[in-house]
């Protein structure tokens, strides 16, 4: 007997389907299933992985949808029905169906009214009526839906029928009969499956009642009667259905010829010109990029590499991808919008010819290596960095360059996590929603697995241990599953023909957004490409520091124009002076500068890569360190190894590394290697690496590697598991690294003064910088609404930093250019002068007054603040009128500010200040006896003890420092780092969480230029400096 | 005019507290941003801060119980106060969310001076476990604004009554954000500073409300009060932070109640003969219990007794959350409990209710009940018997009931002959796993040979069983 399954919800019909495709896929081959549908409502988000689950079994995939229409034909009931897609045509009018259901709604919904069936090709899709019931609608209109739906697929039209043994089943054949006739319709069976296996149906009863927004005890009639509605055995299909019915399955299966697997993605071919090969049209770009990269003439090895690489995109047929990325490169290249493209196809020298990336093959030969794999049968991946402020620019760019209908953001699937998990299901069980929240509030995450169970039973959730397993098990079996679709941060999807016949279009939460069914790994398992279009702050900031550089010299002054490898810049570097410096500016990267000592860019590339959780958890960074101080020797076990190593002194920092390793130390076949990295890209969510430990581990034992080494490695591929960071993507970086320290050591003003005008970015606040700043000798000028444009500037031959507007709180952009468009030559004279002619709201001016940018026109900020709020009423009068002189109010004399009230004024308005520091102010009171600063620790000796005091700019507990806490103490000389131990921590909570100004008694540590004070006592100062509005930005 | 003025730093947190013997660190989160707004004392101590983000406070205190921010319970709870404060003092006027006013001068008289009043007071609340900051002051205002502060010292001397108030700072004088900014931004950092500007100056430069409020602080503008009246019923309830699951659980927090119902009725000179308690749980509908006593009542030991027969009768229906006292049959002690005038009882409401007492008390609860349909796949969840008092459940879903037997057997019967006629095909109910009663079975309608018609079943071990009979 043969069978095929026609209905079929997976989990992408979210909330519902209580099996994953992959589950159902695999049930229906161990059954013996001729072929399964996967009918998803208003959706074919599940396909691509129950397609791939099929790919090589005998089971037919089949393509298809369950709709609920939004009205009904008249005096007839609302049609429920699937259909399916019998060839490639019907597919796309399937998508086509969908996506205008979905573009009819907002975000996550669908609304297909009668007229869009009736008006839509669908004559090559199966429709299969699932007949209302007895409870929704009576015989008449029932029939009457039947005729329409028939009359829309005439020949193509099935009553399918379920034997889900719950009440009023007799019933409802009885009315299958009648319909039958009536219609002269076939019938045929169908399992109306929501489930793979029966022992889903608590999971499915726990989503059914998570979507109602109730608990199952209270979800009464909503759950399903029985769990029937799951993949049946032949013999009981067979019990429970007319053969005839069964057999209706197949023929209707043998129909469904679609092969998802035959989708083949067209790029667009708009960007070649008429009676040009695409291929032809490339080697024309490139050859015109080389002219321009290496004017003096190409070297010949990268003339080899050029023929090479240009032969692999032909063969591949890729060339379309790469004109694509060109078009969008070009087009922000005239618009003055920096961008770099990443990854290992981006580093390659036919992009740095059409100008993707900037990474030149005669610096770094050793990356050009692996270009695109023709063995994994994998499409290239670039994604290109634009600046942040303008990607905006780029994106709208693509949407019109192609149109709507042939770009689309790749989807996000957003997935059960362990908090949301632990959320709804214990929402569904019925558990005190407080107590839900408190013990979610109270789980310490980084205790890993199996630990949050622990919690839940030492939390006393329940003290039922039944309801304690069943929520285990349910909260393990969510976990993973789809719950919505969301935007995928920058990647789209361009076709040559309507998207919508490829996969369907739906709405974003974002308007003028749009987003495809599918999501990344969908469609590299289609293997379709994809465009990251990222946005990237320090580009912004480069951007903005060039342009200061070209008004300064009065010349053009680009990227190009910076020397390369300028010692001096790596001299900066290993000091580890890398404040506002891209990737290597955290705390962690400038206590790893001076260690590393970068002397040339691949050392940035390293450094760009090596203090991150892999190698630190892989415990590889000392090794690295160790030998390239010469301390250790450097030795490689064959030359196989050699190969992979050689670039990092035999220790492996990258991503590709600890791949490749897993090839020639262990003896991972490249489809192995493929799935180990597919698996550490999705270890966080729903990945798990155990499968591959014996194997890696026994590999390199029986290859005569150390179980050290092994070990180590296994554990460095787990730290790379989402945190995944490629030689390819560190190369890109390091270049970014390099420019931006160089501008920092030549140009610091036009450094910084880029860098504030493209907050928020980075890793510190604008305080911090203009700080850092004035520490590298960059006069910083105070916001003066006679000086000031909205932007920082830089004024005068000795780019002196004039502080704008955008840093004062509560001033709106318009009006503070305003400011700047309408002062007179001479400059405003009056509050009431500016408040007329820039058109100032009370606001505006207060805010400004706040700032002491009105520090023109009289040096009392209280004096001045006083009368511009007397003249509050005065101002619609004068509009249109000469500017009023402002009179004085004698009557009332207020207290000229003191420092500490100005500074405190300053923060409050500015969040930064430029007079003198808090702690400066404090020390001179007494208030920090023996209490040494920054400057002063430097000299301080190693293993005393020491008293420092600071505004607590970063807490940090970094996932790979095992319960330390690291806090960054800022005074008016520097930063302090102090270490807190977790015994410490734990004894003095209250201080380290809450403290804003910290005073610490500790040991001062040394190693190099490293200083760290190892905490003892921590006291809260924050009384002293109540009002400061110093914001710690707290990583927990 | 002297005024006096308590306010509850944490309110609504004593009230919560209230309700258990050994109350843990509490606090109250309100907000989108989840910050504590109310912290107990005890959570204050292990650092946890008013204005503090909640993962902050879970971080120093992890088993920390939190409750939401409510303001319409707040003010409930506001009024409860003044219910009792109403025994000592007549004029109160309600500051929602968290404070009440004392008209103090008339009192000074009554109590023998300022201090015994203060002392008083201060027993009151104590005895009650509720915090309170007491300040006196020459307005409404600006002895709000004292008290806010912390607690104070009894003090009626003028001058020294004003200048506490000038030297408060001006974060503390109750200002709009903007208000506050604005004086920030003038350098001025006391209450005292404000009031030493010319008034015409300060009213060009701030909202007429504000400078209204100040001279109302300074008391140079009437400040009109509107004072509380009794409502003319007691009504007390106790909110809980954890459910309570045993119906033992609610004694305790009502020992409380009933005490200050008694007094209530002590100081009314009344007495009641029914009491009406509401249980209110999650998401199910509230539990409504009458209780009627023998005769006129005003002794809280009686009440307690009587509920605590009457709860251990009956066990909670679901878990609850709040239980509230409600008596609002008030009778003039002299007069005989339930009668009029003539001496018969004429309200035919009132006979039911004293009918269905009655039953109750001879037959217990259990015995009184009227069907009603529950949303449910297995049978024998499928109804419930609901107490006989109380409104008429809703109908669980429009749809078209399943065919069920109109006879269910209060447990299951072995089937013992073999049918001789099967009436219908399987249903299969398989439903029940989240409570411990889980239902696998197939059901069938057969023709027994005596010729009835049942309602068999067989479960998953294939046992076969008479669960209804047809008519």
């Amino acid at each position: 007997m043969d069978y095929a399954e026609l209905t079929c919800f997976s989990n992408f019909t979210f909330l519902t389907g209580a099996s994953h495709p992959h589950e159902l896929a695999e049930q229906a081959m161990a059954l013996g299933y001729r072929a399964l549908a996967i009918t998803d409502e208003c959706s074919v988000a599940g396909i691509p992985r129950a397609w791939a689950a099929l790919r090589e079994s005998p089971v037919t995939l089949i393509t298809g949808s369950y709709f609920v229409l939004a009205d009904a034909p008249e005096e007839a009931a609302t049609p429920c029905f699937v259909l399916l897609a019998q060839n490639r045509t019907g597919y796309g009018q399937l998508c086509q169906l969908i996506t205008t259901g979905r573009r009819q709604a907002e975000k996550g919904h669908y609304h297909l009214p009668v007229a869009d069936v009736e008006n839509q090709a669908l004559d090559h899709c199966l429709c299969l009526w699932l007949p209302p019931t007895a409870d929704q609608s009576d015989l008449d209109s029932a029939l009457a839906c039947g005729r329409w739906l028939q009359g829309c697929f005439p020949e193509r039209f099935w009553i399918g029928a379920s034997r889900t043994l719950e009440a009023g089943e007799a019933q409802q054949l009885e009315r299958v009969h009648t319909l039958a006739e009536q219609l002269a319709s076939p019938v045929v069976a169908t399992g109306q499956v929501y489930m793979h296996a029966r022992e889903c149906q608590p999971l499915q009863d726990v989503l059914t009642a998570i979507r109602h927004n109730t608990s199952v005890e209270h979800a009464g009639h909503l759950l399903f009667q029985n769990g029937e509605r799951y993949l049946r055995p032949l013999p009981v299909l067979q019990r429970l259905y007319p053969a005839a019915w069964l057999w209706e399955t197949v023929g209707i299966a043998e129909r469904c010829q679609f092969d998802p697997g035959s989708l083949r993605y067209e790029y667009p071919s708009d960007l070649v010109p008429a009676g040009q090969t695409p291929a032809a049209y490339l080697q024309q770009l490139t050859r015109e990029g080389e002219l321009r990269r290496f004017p003096e003439g190409t070297p010949l090895p990268v003339q080899t590499l050029i023929r090479k690489e240009l032969a692999l995109i032909s063969e591949l047929n890729y060339e379309h991808y790469f004109l694509t990325l060109q078009d969008i490169v070009t087009f922000a290249r005239s618009r003055d919008i920096l961008c770099q493209g990443r990854g290992s196809a981006a580093n390659s020298a036919v992009c740095y010819c059409l100008g993707i990336t900037e990474v030149d093959p005669t610096q770094v030969e050793l990356l050009f290596e692996r270009f695109i794999s023709k063995d994994r049968d994998e499409p290239p991946d670039i994604d290109v960095d634009f600046e942040h402020e303008r990607r905006e620019e780029v994106i709208q760019y693509i949407y019109q360059r192609y149109g709507r209908d042939r770009a689309a953001l790749a989807a996000t699937v957003i997935r059960y996590r362990p908090r949301s998990a632990i959320r709804d299901v214990g929402k569904a069980l019925g558990f005190d929603p407080a107590l839900v929240e408190q013990f979610l509030n109270g789980i310490d995450w980084r205790d890993k697995d199996t630990h949050w169970r622990q919690q839940i039973l030492d939390k006393n959730l329940t003290r039922n241990p039944r309801i304690a397993d069943q929520f285990f098990t349910l909260v393990g079996q969510i976990m993973g599953f789809p719950r919505h679709l969301s935007q995928h941060v920058g990647g789209f999807v361009i076709s040559a023909g309507p998207l919508s016949e490829l996969v369907p279009v739906e709405n974003a939460a974002m308007a003028d957004r749009t987003v495809i069914q599918w999501d990344k790994d969908d469609l590299e398992s289609l293997g379709l490409m994809k465009v990251d279009v990222l946005a990237l702050g320090m580009l912004s900031a480069i951007r903005k520091a060039l342009e200061l550089i070209s008004r300064q010299q009065g010349r053009p002054f680009g990227l190009p124009d910076i020397e390369r490898e300028d010692p001096r810049v790596y001299e900066m570097l290993q000091q580890g002076d890398s404040i506002g410096v891209f990737q290597v500016e955290s705390r962690a990267q400038m206590n790893m500068l001076p260690r590393l000592r970068p002397e040339r860019y691949y050392d940035l590339v390293i450094q760009v890569a090596i203090v991150r959780p892999g190698p630190i958890q892989g415990d590889m960074v000392h090794p690295y360190l160790k030998r390239r101080a010469s301390q250790e020797p450097v030795a490689y076990p064959n030359d196989e190894v050699r190969q992979v190593l050689e670039r990092t002194l035999g220790v492996p920092i990258f991503q590709e590394q600890a791949i490749k390793l897993a090839m020639v130390a262990a003896g991972f076949s490249a489809g192995e290697a493929d799935r180990l990295r597919r698996a550490m890209a999705a270890w966080k969510s729903d990945g798990d690496l155990t499968g591959f430990r014996d194997k890696l581990i026994q590999g390199m034992l029986a290859r005569g590697h150390s179980e050290d080494f092994a070990e180590r490695l296994y554990k460095q591929i787990c730290g790379f598991g989402g945190y995944g960071f490629p030689e390819s993507h560190a190369a890109s970086f390091a270049l970014l690294v390099y420019v931006s320290a160089w501008l920092k050591r030549h140009h610091p003003a036009a450094f910084y003064c880029g860098l504030l005008n493209s907050q928020p970015m980075g890793f510190y606040s604008p305080s911090q910088l203009v700080q850092d700043a004035r520490r590298h000798n960059v006069a910083v000028l105070p916001t003066d609404v006679n000086r000031s444009t909205w932007d920082h500037t830089l004024e005068g031959p000795d780019q002196q930093l004039r502080l704008g507007f955008r840093l004062i709180k509560g001033l709106s952009r318009e009006a503070g250019e305003r400011v700047s468009q309408h002062r007179p030559d001479q400059g405003y004279h009056s509050a009431a002068e500016l408040r007329q002619r820039a058109s100032l709201a009370q606001r505006d001016l207060e805010a400004l007054a706040g700032a002491g940018a009105l520090a023109p026109f009289s040096d009392n900020r209280h004096q001045a603040y006083w009368q511009l709020l007397g003249h509050e009423r005065d101002s619609g009068v004068l509009l249109g009128e000469a500017p009023a002189e402002y009179r004085p109010d004698s009557a009332v004399a207020l207290p000229v500010p003191s420092e500490g009230q100005s500074i405190l004024a300053d923060y409050a308005s500015q969040g930064l200040s430029l007079q003198r520091h808090p702690l400066a102010l404090l020390r001179e009171q007494g208030h920090l006896k023996h209490c040494l600063n920054a400057q002063q620790l430097l000299d301080a000796e190693p293993g005393r003890p020491v008293q420092v005091a600071g505004l607590v700019t970063g807490r940090q507990r970094p996932g790979s420092a095992a319960g330390v806490t690291f806090v960054t103490l800022e005074d008016e000389t520097g930063n302090i780092n102090v270490v807190v131990w977790l015994a410490t921590a734990q004894r003095q909570r209250k201080p380290l969480l809450t403290a804003r100004l910290l005073h610490v008694k500790g040991i001062i540590e040394r190693e190099g230029d490293i200083i760290h004070v190892m905490a003892g006592k921590l006291s809260d100062l924050s009384h002293l400096i109540n009002n400061l509005t110093v914001r710690s930005r707290d990583f927990q | 005019m002297l005024w006096l003025y308590l306010h509850f730093p944490h309110l609504l947190l004593d009230h919560l507290r209230r309700a258990h013997e050994a109350p843990g660190a509490m606090v109250i989160v309100s907000g989108p941003q989840q910050l504590v707004a109310q912290v107990c004392p005890q959570a204050q101590q292990q650092g946890v801060q008013v204005g503090m983000r909640l993962k902050t406070a879970l971080t120093l205190v992890p088993d920390l119980a939190i409750h939401p921010a409510d303001s319409a319970q707040e003010t409930a709870v506001l009024a409860q106060q003044a219910r009792w404060l109403y025994r000592y003092v007549a004029q109160i006027a309600l500051c929602p969310p968290d404070g009440l006013l004392l008209e103090a001068s008339s009192l000074r008289r009554l109590y023998g001076g300022l201090p015994a009043l203060w002392h008083t007071l201060q027993q009151a609340l104590a005895e009650r476990r509720l915090t309170a900051w007491m300040a006196t002051g020459l307005t409404p205002q600006a002895t709000r604004l004292v008290a806010r502060q912390g607690p104070e010292a009894c003090e009626q001397e003028p001058e020294r009554l004003k200048a506490r108030v000038a030297a408060l700072p001006l974060e503390a004088a109750g200002f709009e954000p903007r208000t506050r900014e604005r004086l920030a931004r003038l350098g001025l950092t006391r209450l005292g500073e404000v009031f030493q500007l010319p008034a015409r100056e300060l009213a060009r430069r701030l909202a007429p409300e504000t400078l209204a409020y100040i001279q109302q602080i300074q008391g140079l503008r009437p400040d009109p009060q509107t004072f509380w009246q009794p409502p003319h019923h007691f009504h007390q309830q106790v909110d809980f932070v954890r459910e309570v699951e045993q119906a033992q659980g609610l004694l305790f927090p009502l020992q409380p109640m009933l005490a200050e119902l008694e007094a209530d009725l002590q100081w009314r000179q009344q007495d009641t003969d029914s009491l009406h308690l509401t249980l209110t749980h999650r998401d199910r509908d509230t539990t409504r219990l009458t209780l009627r006593t023998a005769g006129p009542e005003h002794r809280a030991s009686t009440f307690g007794e009587l509920i605590r027969i009457r709860l251990e009768q009956q066990p909670l229906a679901a878990p609850v959350v709040a239980l509230a006292l409600t008596v609002s049959r008030l009778l003039a002690r002299d007069a005989p409990g339930g009668a009029d005038l003539l001496g018969e009882t004429t309200d035919l409401q009132e006979a039911w209710h004293t009918l269905l007492s009655r039953l109750q008390a001879r037959l217990g609860d259990a015995a009184l009940q009227r069907l009603a349909p529950e949303a449910d796949h297995r049978p024998e969840h499928a109804w419930s018997g609901l107490p006989v008092q109380g409104r008429p459940a809703q109908p669980a879903d429009s749809s078209i009931p399943p065919l069920r037997p109109l006879w269910l057997l209060t447990r299951p019967q072995p089937l013992q002959q073999t049918p001789v006629a099967w009436l219908s095909e399987p249903e299969r109910i398989n439903s029940g796993w989240w409570d411990g009663e889980r239902v696998q079975r197939d059901y069938y309608i057969a023709q027994l040979p005596s010729g009835q018609v049942a309602w068999l079943f067989r479960d998953v071990l294939g046992g076969w069983f008479i669960h209804g009979w047809f008519g």
